[in-house]
């Protein structure tokens, strides 16, 4: 009996410690589900009167409501830019799109407690966006969250269906679903492996794509990757979450596979490149954004890789949200006219601070 | 090399498919690849080989290039169209790459279809319907799910099993259809 218990107890703890080594490499979980009402343009086609009277009809849907209680509501066209870019960040909307701001609205509910926040975005290309983000991998759960939401507008609100596309919605890509599963994926040492071009062949050849974290951008910063699912009609919901659920565990495998044969064939290399990072991070005065991340992510997988020590078990994709130039700006409360070597010399302080533990 | 398309401007985008001892061309110049792609200017060229790929996919019942030069064709539109409903036209549908309403998906359905079943290798909703559809359109749905499950059971050989679904098919059918 005792015997049994212990080899519980050492089961969870290895299951715990599995779950954490998950979730340095899955850094973030985003779920994205699109809804539009029958018989209304599009946000894109229609025009700001028509998107004005369609935001008020949601808002009064959720007025008398207890599962709003919690939710901040935002106006975008009332918004400053710099909280406008904190907030499109932070909830992934793409800003290009962002110019006609009329009747758009944000509805917002962060819990600190589990890092997860909900987001329900009005006329941004559909008229509903839901969207949960986890930290870690956290598919299920995200799942969970941004469904009991649209559960409550299915009562209130009909969607726009259509038997054989499924839920229709301005871009063909999000057709049937209209469910989108994106993790943000940590992959240091697989990207610069020789495995990478059949990793990427794998990831396409499921379904899936690929591509930087950073939109826009055609180089890769901090070794960041977004991962979503390709496919959304002629596949179930469950479907789709199983199906991610088990590529992201194959990531999580492939990356450690690649992290361990590293560590056997080149030590000296890896122990070198992580300690120059960690000087770097230590004595420079002023960090850019790309830099700082390019450190950051390196002496992340030192620790990942037990192969440092008098740094902090710092959260890395918190901490590259925290040294964003809006959220330096926003946090410090200082003019967004600021120059260039000021943020990246604040930046590098909070980097010291977090990270190091014998902060100067 | 004239573009297969339009033979009018030289080609500059050339495919070539080997399979076996068979071998399969096709020329297309940037003006027609523009057109059939459903993307906007910035997002053609990264997305090219991604959308070409799709066409190509190995245990794809249509590889055979004379299907591929329809689905080519078949977007390159003739008149610029609009939507009755929205008002949205064709032309801004293909720069933008979204549809202006869900009547959209009805009008241009030659045109959007064969995009839609290229990006999404289906035309088949197998998710979830809105609590507030019409019976028949969730029975329906219930069919398609049951066929696709007697597929299965046929497959691995469970007659049995598969009797059964096609009796529930049956009388599910009958329930809509009154025969």
């Amino acid at each position: 009996m005792a015997g049994e218990n212990l080899y519980l107890m050492k089961n969870k703890t290895e299951q715990e410690k599995s779950a954490g080594n998950r979730n340095k490499i899955i850094l973030n979980t985003r779920i994205w589900l699109a809804r539009n009402l029958t018989n209304q343009k599009f946000a894109g086609a229609g025009s700001g009167r028509e998107r004005n009277a369609l935001l008020e009809e949601i808002k009064k849907s959720v007025s008398d409501t207890k599962i709003f209680k919690d939710f901040r509501y935002y106006k975008i066209g009332s918004l400053g830019k710099i909280q406008r870019d904190l907030l499109f960040k932070d909830y992934m909307i793409d800003a290009g799109v962002a110019n006609r701001m009329q009747g758009k609205g944000l509805f917002i509910r962060s819990r600190l407690s589990s890092g997860m926040s909900t987001a329900v975005i009005i006329n941004h290309e559909d008229h509903l966006g839901i969207q949960s983000t986890c930290p870690g991998l956290n598919i299920r759960k995200a799942y969970k969250e941004v469904t009991g939401i649209e559960k409550y507008f299915e009562k209130r609100l009909s969607f726009a269906f259509d038997s054989n596309l499924g839920y229709l919605t301005a871009s063909p890509f999000n057709l049937g679903t209209a469910l989108r599963i994106t993790v943000i994926a940590h992959l240091p040492i697989l990207i610069v492996g020789p495995g990478i071009a059949d990793f990427v062949k794998k990831i396409n050849s499921i379904g899936c794509q690929i591509n930087g974290y950073f939109v826009g951008r055609s180089e890769i910063i901090g070794n960041l990757f977004e991962i979503s699912n390709q496919v959304t009609l002629g596949k179930g919901e469950r479907d789709i979450v199983k199906e991610m659920q088990a590529i992201c565990l194959s990531i999580i495998e492939d990356e450690q596979n690649a992290r361990m044969q590293l560590k056997r064939n080149d030590l000296l290399g890896i122990e070198d490149n992580i300690y120059r990072s960690f000087g770097l991070l230590k004595y420079a005065k002023i960090l850019s954004y790309e830099e700082a991340l390019e450190l950051l992510s390196i002496l992340r997988l030192g620790l990942d890789l037990s192969i440092i020590d008098g740094v902090y078990d710092f959260d890395f994709f918190e901490l590259i949200n925290k040294i964003s130039n809006p959220r330096i700006i926003l946090d410090m409360e200082i003019s967004d006219e600021v120059n260039d070597d000021r943020l990246d010399s604040i930046r590098a302080g909070i980097i010291r601070k977090k990270v190091l533990k014998e902060a100067d | 090399m004239k573009c297969d398309f339009c033979y009018k401007n030289e080609a500059t985008i050339h495919l070539i498919k080997i399979q076996g001892s068979n071998i399969e061309r096709i020329n297309i110049c940037r003006e027609c690849a523009r057109d059939f792609s459903f993307l906007n200017e910035e997002d053609f060229y990264n997305d090219l080989t991604k959308i070409f790929y799709k066409f190509y996919q190995p245990g794809d019942d249509g590889i055979r290039s004379g299907r591929n030069k329809k689905i080519l064709r078949n977007l390159s539109y003739g008149r610029n169209l609009k939507c009755s409903y929205c008002g949205m036209d064709l032309k801004t549908i293909k720069r933008t790459g979204k549809v202006g309403c869900g009547n959209c998906y009805s009008e241009f359905k030659d045109v959007l279809f064969p995009v839609i079943k290229s990006i999404q290798g289906s035309l088949e909703n197998k998710g979830k319907i809105p609590l507030n559809t019409s019976r028949k359109i969730r029975l329906e749905k219930s069919i398609r799910d049951l066929r696709c499950k007697l597929q299965n059971e046929i497959i691995i050989e469970n007659f049995e099993g598969a009797a059964k679904i096609r009796d529930r098919i049956k009388r599910l059918e009958k329930n809509i259809y009154g025969r």
